[in-house]
């Protein structure tokens, strides 16, 4: 196809380009620039900011935390997404629709709202206590939130569109006359599960996990709202330098910490989308 | 006593309905031992549903299925111990060509040693024992076909299922396919059932053709039977070309009045129709261009040549009798043949038995 060609010309696109660059040039390259300058400039160049950070407790105990957090909340995301992706991928397309959009559904609704809405249903006298009380007659509050459980959970909540969505995409790039195929060949269903559909989900199971993770590490509202004393993450570290100590130059130098693993973690999840297993099996 | 041939697979009012649509409407079917059936027909005539049926894949709305003298009507897929080869071969794309091929093997638990030997020998079988580490999507189309007929044959099932098969392949590599799979039936004597949309397909390869039509079966019989000595002019219609003359039946004369003259009707049949509307079918090959009416077996029609082309092994005539209706006439060619010219007008005669008297049929109005 090397010889057709390309539908807009080179300046065009370019023209076309300008706006977004222009925009993201101004409200997102500068303001980063910026940052990382500050981790590194306070009356002349220095690495004063980058050496507290690392021989800070805090900042150990706060990166140990964050991907603690990011790690379990992603496992439980795709320990739960998964079978919900695996029973999508099998309704026909008509039946799938509704109930993608009761997946979609928490990505319209704003973050704080659901946090909110997590408290009154875990809470203290929360609707669930409320109801496990009213059904056991003895006083129960079960700690849900305000703690480690209640963070993971908010967090899950707002990764699990993500986690099905990728691993759906990858459940229906797979041919069913494979399933169909082993079952005549006298497979179980376990087998079938375990040596096809497995097996050729991995690279929607591995982006969904990349994606929950990178998203985990960065988040700020629902591990301070629903998460306890204990359960501090990088973004909320960040916040504590900016607004309560005012070291500007160390919260920016943690930004450019949490940027870098990001940027690990994106350059990865590249490789596992471009990876030529991933091409083969969508062809 | 026993029979000594009992039925591999036997199919009785098996129906299966979608909604109001009957897919397949209490159709019989037996299939013998060794026997290689095709079940032919056009796109929503039934075929791949009783495939399915068979497979267990879909389940029947009515009706029973045995295979190999057991009920298998409720059994499930995996226990009926059939293969089945698919059009877009359904190999394992993360597996490689061994590994595929190993796969019925691994499910039915054989020993490594065991399913080493089998892998092998059945590769070598179909002359791909080169290829046993790449992966199948590193293959051409025919070895991917080639690769999924071996994973079907290396359990030794006694019946395996094709749903058109040759369906992705380019015409040379289907025809070598052809050859292929007859080989391996021939050598292995296994029960074949074979889906296909293409006529050629299935008169080259079967034992037995069943035609389908709207979830029944229209007609069955050795390739021969179909294509000569049809039952019905959907028959005549779907496998190969025909000329068709419609008209009215002078049971008394025993001839077929029609707007292009009266033809006599060919030697009575049990099945045939007696009065009313009839339509008289005659193949091109059974009809040939003779010199004057005198001696013409048939009747002599006058017809006037549009074109006359060779096709190597023979000549093919296009003609358009008075009235606009065209007929194909297709004689054996050789050095020494004329070709009538273009516009002249010639007569066309055919033996009386070679031509089939057929009952009308709503869906065939413009005969």
């Amino acid at each position: 196809m090397s010889d057709t060609k390309p539908y807009l010309d080179r300046w065009t696109g370019l023209a076309l380009l300008l706006p977004m660059a222009a925009l993201l040039a101004v409200f997102f390259v500068l303001p980063l620039a910026r940052t990382i300058w500050q981790s590194v400039y306070e009356y002349g160049f220095t690495l004063r900011a980058y050496e507290m950070l690392l021989t800070s407790t805090l900042f150990w105990k706060v990166l140990q935390t964050t991907f603690a957090i990011s790690f379990t909340a992603t496992i439980v995301a795709l320990l739960a997404g998964y079978p919900v992706a695996l029973h999508l991928s099998r309704l026909p397309p008509s039946r799938r629709m509704p109930y993608l959009v009761m997946v979609m559904l928490p990505f319209w609704t704003s973050i704080l709202v659901k946090s909110f809405a997590l408290i009154v249903l875990l809470g203290y006298d929360g609707i669930i206590n409320n109801a496990l009380s009213f059904i056991s007659g003895q006083d129960i509050h079960i700690p849900m939130v305000f703690n480690r459980v209640g963070a993971i959970l908010g967090m899950t909540n707002y990764l699990l569109p993500f986690m099905i969505l990728s691993i759906l995409s990858s459940l229906l790039t797979q041919d069913v006359n494979l399933g169909r195929a082993a079952e005549v060949m006298g497979a179980s269903r376990f087998t079938i599960f375990r040596r096809i559909t497995l097996p050729l989900s991995m690279p929607g199971v591995l982006a969904g996990v990349l994606i929950s993770f990178t998203l985990s590490i960065g988040m700020y509202i629902t591990p301070a709202l629903l998460g306890g004393r204990q359960d501090m993450m990088m973004a909320n570290l960040i916040d504590f330098y900016t607004r309560q100590t005012l070291d500007w130059p160390l919260a920016s130098a943690i930004a450019v910490v949490l940027l870098f693993v990001s940027g690990v973690l994106v350059a990865m999840l590249g490789k596992v989308r471009g990876s030529a297993g991933m091409r083969e099996m969508s062809r | 006593m026993q029979p000594l041939i009992k039925d591999m697979i036997r199919v009785t009012a098996l129906t299966r309905t979608y909604g109001s649509f009957k897919a397949l409407d209490a159709v019989d079917l037996s299939v013998a031992p060794g026997e290689f059936v095709t079940l032919l027909g056009p796109s929503g005539s039934g075929k791949s549903t009783l495939l399915n049926l068979i497979s267990g894949m879909t389940e029947p709305t009515a009706g029973k299925i045995e295979i190999n003298g057991k009920d298998a009507t409720n059994q499930p897929t995996n226990q009926r111990g059939l293969g089945m080869v698919f059009q877009n071969y359904a190999l394992m794309p993360h597996m490689t060509v061994f590994e595929n091929v190993a796969f019925p093997l691994r499910v039915r638990k054989m020993p490594k040693s065991e399913i080493e030997t089998r892998v092998r020998d059945v590769l070598r079988l179909i002359q791909l024992d080169h290829v046993a580490d790449r992966k199948p999507k590193q293959l051409s189309g025919g070895q991917q076909q080639r690769i999924s007929l071996a994973r079907c044959i290396v359990y030794r099932p006694s019946i395996i299922l094709m749903d058109e098969p040759l369906g992705a392949l380019d015409k040379k590599l289907r025809e070598d396919m052809q050859l292929e799979i007859k080989r391996l039936h021939a050598e292995l004597g296994i029960t074949m059932i074979y889906v296909t949309h293409d006529q050629e397909e299935a008169l080259a390869m079967s034992d037995r053709i069943v035609l389908m039509r709207k979830g029944r079966i229209e007609q069955q019989g050795k390739p021969e039977d179909l294509y000569f000595r049809p039952d019905t002019l959907f028959t005549a219609d779907f496998l190969g070309s025909s000329n068709l003359l419609k008209g009215k039946i002078n049971s008394t004369a025993r001839s077929l009045d029609t707007a292009y003259g009266t033809f006599p009707l060919p030697t009575a049949r049990s099945d045939e129709p007696i009065s009313g509307e009839a339509v008289l079918m005659i193949r091109p090959e059974s009809m040939r261009l003779v010199s004057d009416k005198a001696s013409a077996p048939g009747a002599g029609l006058e017809a006037t040549v549009r074109d006359s082309i060779v096709l190597g092994s023979f000549v093919r005539h296009f003609l358009e009798l008075p009235g606009g209706k065209r007929m194909i006439v297709q004689e054996p060619s050789g050095a020494s043949i004329s070709r009538p010219a273009r516009g002249s007008t010639v007569r066309i005669g055919w033996d009386l038995d070679d031509a089939r008297l057929l009952p009308t049929d709503p869906d065939f109005q413009n005969v």
